[in-house]
């Protein structure tokens, strides 16, 4: 006869005495406050996490997530020997929330996309050496910082008590979201006879920023807003000075995804602010030493002459591309400091980079 | 069909309707759009209602301010709107340099803005479903009218 551990052996003999019909079904009593509810969709875009928010306790987003530090659903019973799993410790609302943050979630799984089927890659077409280059340096520094977005919250999402979960699953999506744009600008550099070019110091200047900030909130702030809001203008120009369906279209679909990652950080920085804003100081000091990262970006060669070269429509044109790139700069900083004054974080006095490039 | 008009814009709602498969892929929308078209001395603003998976409506309104709250207004001359228009006919959808992000990037010939950024950004936040639905403008005959021609307004 085979020997199993004490601890098999306990299930074995309990399953014999249920075999014997001695039932439990204490279970079926849990939970009366919480019991006979039903969560209805809005409207035919289906049942929605923010739908589940609509009903009765399940609504109830504590400001300091439960002291069990366990995966236990919020809103269910809790029995008293659950074990805490020990890495909760962002446990205040105010240190992740968003008001906006189950409709975010929401909104991303209902317009996920994909490069693979959604990209019309048969409308590539040869281009002249330079833009390609240009283009594939372009993706190259793109393939390179997407992931960021997607580390970053990697960091600190198992950290972030499970009771807000909604917060959780927003930032599951966002990190899909990353992996497609990493792979997504991977693949246009491969895909036309070019290929990836120049890594950028530079930029890994801001990423360390972004992965070494002290806590979420200054990581988010310096990543949702400062850096994924420059990345959104970028975007917006990628479509404008794409050279063909190709690029028109991811980069339309990875705006679409950064402007989503946006509304969260901001809306997150509103909430925290809201609540601490003896903490107002602590993101002026990171969003300072964010900007001047950035800024440094436009003295790489690697970074700033390929967008010129795009957005003058090729290498003999490359100072009409970076006046046209001087315009969009004031309107990049400018959306930002917009994005910040929503958040009630005003900036415009304090800016540590110029709000235009000298012409 | 003539643009602008109600009718126009409920075209392409009626378009966005008809095709619910389509704009289930792209996933859902909730914005309040004002389309502002710009005569020398006058303006007609339509306004268009994107909820979940569909467009819910459009009217006319006289001003920005009597729009709904958190409107996003996508603003241009009366020409840009024309050139935009009949190159989505002549392309079947617009084509690189008619698309509504390069219309507006630099602020011209076409310009779009809300009252908070946040609002603002909902323009680029579902770029592709507003791109589809003005790119069903090539499924119909546009003619092209003056700021009296069916304006409520006058
Ligand atoms: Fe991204
Ligand atoms: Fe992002």
């Amino acid at each position: 006869m085979q020997h199993y551990s004490p601890a098999v052996e306990r299930v074995l003999d309990h399953m014999s005495e249920v075999r014997g019909g001695k039932l439990d079904l204490s279970w079926m009593n849990s939970n009366p406050g919480g019991w006979g509810v039903r969560a209805t969709p809005r409207d035919e875009r289906g049942l929605g996490l923010e739908d589940l928010n609509q009903v009765g306790i399940y609504g109830e987003v504590p400001d300091h997530g439960g002291e069990h530090g366990s995966m236990a659903p919020r809103g269910a019973e809790v029995p008293a020997d659950t074990p805490a799993l020990g890495c909760y410790d962002i446990n205040d609302k105010s240190l992740v929330w968003a008001d906006n943050v189950a409709l975010l979630y929401d909104e991303a799984v209902a317009r996920q996309w994909s490069s693979a089927r959604d990209v019309p890659w048969d409308k590539l077409k040869p281009l002249p050496d330079d833009l390609e280059k240009a283009m594939c340096q372009l993706c190259t520094g793109l393939t390179e910082v997407e992931f960021i977005a997607g580390d970053m919250p990697a960091k600190w999402m198992w950290h972030i008590n499970h009771d807000f979960h909604e917060v959780k699953c927003f930032l599951a999506t966002q990190i899909a979201d990353e992996a497609r744009h990493l792979e997504v600008f991977r693949k246009r550099a491969l895909a036309n006879g070019g290929g990836l070019l120049k890594a950028s110091p530079g930029s890994e200047q801001l990423l360390r920023a972004i992965i070494e900030a002290p806590d979420y909130t200054t990581a988010s702030s310096l990543m949702h807003i400062l850096a994924e809001g420059f990345v959104l203008t970028l975007f917006r120009n990628g479509e404008m000075l794409a050279l063909s369906e190709v690029e028109k279209k991811i980069f339309r679909l990875c705006m679409q995804d950064e402007a989503r990652h946006v509304a969260y950080g901001t809306m997150h920085l509103k909430y925290f602010l809201e609540k601490h804003p003896e903490r107002a100081e602590d993101i002026h000091e990171i969003l300072r030493h964010g900007e001047e990262a950035i800024f440094g970006l436009s003295m790489e060669p690697q970074t700033s002459e390929p967008r010129a070269i795009l957005a003058g429509g090729g290498v003999d044109h490359i100072f009409e591309g970076m006046a046209k790139l001087g315009y969009l700069y004031t309107k990049q900083v400018r959306e930002y400091l917009h994005r910040l004054k929503v958040a009630g974080l005003d900036r415009s006095s304090r800016l540590a980079i110029p709000l235009e490039l000298p012409s | 069909m003539l643009f602008p008009s109600v009718e126009w814009f409920q075209a392409l709602c009626n378009a966005a309707n008809a095709n619910p498969e389509r704009f289930r892929r792209l996933g859902t929308v909730d914005l309040v759009l004002v389309a502002k078209i710009d005569y020398p001395h006058q303006s007609r603003l339509f306004e268009i209602v994107f909820s979940g998976y569909h467009c819910a409506g459009v009217r006319e309104v006289s001003s920005t301010r009597a729009a709904r709250e958190g409107a996003v207004i996508l603003e241009g001359p009366f020409e840009a709107w024309k050139e935009m228009v009949a190159n989505i006919k002549a392309n079947g959808q617009a084509d690189l340099a008619h698309t509504l992000n390069t219309l507006t990037l630099y602020d011209t010939p076409m310009r779009v803005w809300a009252e908070s950024q946040l609002d603002t950004d909902l323009f680029y936040r579902y770029q592709q479903n507003l791109q589809e639905f003005f790119d069903s403008a090539s499924h119909f005959e546009t003619e092209f009218a003056g700021p009296e021609a069916t304006s409520v307004y006058n």
